[in-house]
C-alpha cells in the first residue's frame, strides 16, 4: 500500500472512485451479501414460501395439499436455488477473520467452514425440494405429499447437529483468540445459540405442544435466538473487517501456506 | 517444481470429461431430455425399458461423478496466486465447488435409487425420477457464485502480470448468467424454463460443457506461465550462488 493510494482514499475523490479504491472491496463486497442473503431468505421462508412460521405437523390431507400448492411456495424455492450459494462469500469471509487470529490455529477455521458446508443442503436446499417436489406434482398420492410435508419440515427445522458444532467451533475460536478479533461476549450468546438447537431435540418425536415443528421452544425460541446471533455476528464482522490494519491486506500466498 | 500436481488434475478434466460424455448419451433419457409431463406410469415404463443403460450409466456417474472437482481446485489454487487483498473469493470459490458436486451425487442416487425395482409403485418411482432431476438441473446458485468469485478476483487481481486475462472474468459472468435460469425448471413442466427445455436443459448443458472447455485452456496457460516463472527464479538462483 502505497502513501499516494492511501491518501487518495482518505481524500476527496468521487464516491465511485472511493469505493473501488477500497483496499478492502472485496471483503466488503462478501459482507454486504450477508444482509442482501438474509432479506432474500425473509422473502422466500417467510413472504413467499409461508414456511416460517410453520404450519401444524398434525395438519389434514386436505390442509397439506393447500399448503404444498399455495401460489408462490414453487418460486420461493426457486429463489433459494439461486441466492443458496451467497452463504459461501459469508463463509469465506469468516474464514477470512478468523485466519487474523492469534493462538487459533487453521484447525477452527477450517472445521467452520466445513461444517457449515455440510449444514446449508439438508437445513436448507433439500427441504425446499421436499416443498418443491409437492408444489410440482399435486397430483402424488396424498401419502407421498404427507411424507414430502414432513421431510421438509423435520430437515429444516430439525437439522442441528451441523449447526451445534458451528457453535462449538467458533466459541473455542473466539475463547482461544488472544488478539480479540470478536468479543468475548459473541461467544458466550454462541453457547446460548447452541443451547437452543440442543432443545429442539424432541422435535423428531413430537407432533404437538412446545417441542413441535411449529412449537414454541423448538421454533420460536430458537428462530428469534439465532436472528439475534447472526445480527450480532453480523455486526461483529463489519467491526472486525473495519478495524484490520492495512498493512495485513495481502501479497498473494505461497503454495505451502494455502 | 509445484506444477506437476495442477497439471495432472488439469488433465483429468478432458479425460472424465469424455466419461461423461459417454455416460450422458448412454442414459437415453437426455438425448433428448425426459419430459416433466410423462405420467407416472410412463416414467415407470421407461424405467423398465431401459434398465440396462440407466443403470450402466447412473453407476459410471456415480464413480465419476465429483471427478471435476480437482479441475476446479486448480483455479482455487491459481486464484490464491492472484494480487487480491485478501483470499476471501478462494475461499467463497472453493467452498461453492463442494457444494455443487454434492447435489449432483444426490441427483445419480436418486436415478439409480428408481431404477433399483422396476415394479415399485410408479408414484415412487416418478417421485425419485423428479427429485433427481431438480438436482440435477437447478442448484445454479452454486455455479452463480463460483463464477462470481472467480470474476470478482480477476477483476482485482492488481498485479503487473495478471494470472487470468481480463475476459476470463467477463467469460465467467456471462455463463453465470446464462446457466441461472435453470432454477425456474422448478416451477414449469413445458416450455424453454421446464427441465427438458430449450433454455433449462440445452442451454445449461452447453454452456456447462463449453465453460470447462474453454476454462481448461485458460488454466492451461495459467499452470504453464508459473511454472516458466519459477524455472527462471530457480535459474537466476542458481546463477546468484554459483
Amino acid at each position: 500500500m502505497t502513501g499516494a493510494t492511501l491518501a487518495s482514499i482518505a481524500g476527496g475523490e468521487s464516491r465511485k472512485g472511493r469505493l473501488l479504491s477500497n483496499p478492502k472491496l472485496d471483503q466488503w463486497i462478501c459482507f454486504w451479501s450477508i444482509p442482501v442473503f438474509y432479506i432474500l431468505f425473509g422473502v422466500i421462508f417467510v413472504l413467499l414460501g409461508r414456511i416460517m412460521p410453520p404450519p401444524t405437523p398434525t395438519m389434514s390431507t386436505e390442509n397439506i395439499i393447500a399448503f404444498m400448492t399455495s401460489p408462490n411456495l414453487s418460486l420461493a424455492v426457486v429463489l433459494l436455488a439461486l441466492s443458496l450459494g451467497m452463504y459461501a462469500l459469508n463463509s469465506g469471509l469468516m474464514l477470512t477473520q478468523m485466519k487474523r487470529m492469534v493462538g487459533v490455529s487453521p484447525v477452527l477455521r477450517y472445521a467452520y467452514i466445513a461444517v457449515l458446508g455440510v449444514g446449508g443442503l439438508p437445513g436448507c436446499l433439500f427441504p425446499g425440494y421436499m416443498f418443491a417436489l409437492g408444489a410440482f406434482r399435486p397430483e402424488y398420492d396424498p401419502e407421498i405429499l404427507a411424507m414430502l410435508y414432513d421431510l421438509g419440515f423435520l430437515c429444516f427445522v430439525g437439522s442441528l447437529g451441523c449447526f451445534i458444532i458451528q457453535y462449538v467451533v467458533f466459541t473455542i475460536a473466539v475463547f482461544l483468540d488472544k488478539r480479540g478479533i470478536f468479543p468475548k461476549w459473541l461467544g458466550y450468546f454462541s453457547i446460548w445459540t447452541l443451547v437452543t438447537e440442543l432443545v429442539a431435540t424432541p422435535v423428531f418425536i413430537t407432533q404437538t405442544g412446545p417441542y413441535a415443528w411449529d412449537g414454541l421452544l423448538s421454533f420460536y425460541q430458537g428462530t428469534l435466538i439465532w436472528v439475534a446471533w447472526q445480527t450480532s455476528v453480523t455486526i461483529c464482522l463489519y467491526q472486525a473487517i473495519k478495524n484490520q490494519p492495512l498493512e495485513e491486506l495481502g501479497l498473494p500466498l505461497k503454495e505451502n501456506e494455502l | 517444481m509445484q506444477t506437476k500436481d495442477q497439471r495432472i488434475c488439469l488433465w483429468i478434466a478432458p479425460f472424465f470429461g469424455l466419461l461423461f460424455v459417454f455416460a450422458f448419451w448412454n442414459f437415453q433419457g437426455f438425448f433428448p431430455p425426459m419430459s416433466p409431463t410423462m405420467s407416472a406410469e410412463e416414467v415407470a415404463a421407461f424405467y423398465r425399458d431401459h434398465l440396462g443403460h440407466i443403470r450402466s450409466s447412473m453407476i459410471l456417474c456415480n464413480v465419476i461423478g465429483v471427478s471435476l472437482i480437482p479441475f476446479f481446485t486448480v483455479i482455487v489454487v491459481q486464484m490464491m496466486r492472484m494480487n487480491n487483498a485478501s483470499r476471501v473469493f478462494s475461499y467463497s470459490y472453493l467452498i461453492a465447488v463442494i457444494n455443487g458436486g454434492t447435489l449432483f451425487a444426490l441427483a445419480d442416487l436418486a436415478w439409480l435409487n428408481a431404477a433399483y425395482r422396476p415394479d415399485r409403485d410408479p408414484q415412487l418411482t416418478m417421485l425419485l425420477n423428479d427429485l433427481a432431476w431438480f438436482a440435477f438441473i437447478t442448484p445454479v446458485g452454486f455455479v452463480l457464485v463460483q463464477n462470481f468469485c472467480l470474476a470478482m478476483a480477476v477483476y482485482l487481481d492488481k498485479g503487473p502480470a495478471p494470472i487470468f486475462p481480463r475476459w476470463v472474468a467477463h467469460f465467467n459472468i456471462v455463463t453465470a448468467l446464462l446457466m441461472a435460469p435453470s432454477a425456474f425448471a422448478l416451477m414449469y413442466k413445458t416450455g424453454p424454463l421446464a427441465w427438458d427445455g430449450a433454455i433449462s436443459f440445452w442451454l445449461h448443458i452447453a454452456t456447462y460443457a463449453l465453460y470447462i472447455a474453454v476454462m481448461f485452456f485458460v488454466l492451461r496457460s495459467a499452470v504453464q506461465k508459473q511454472a516458466d516463472e519459477e524455472t527462471m527464479l530457480q535459474s537466476s538462483w542458481k546463477e546468484q550462488t554459483a
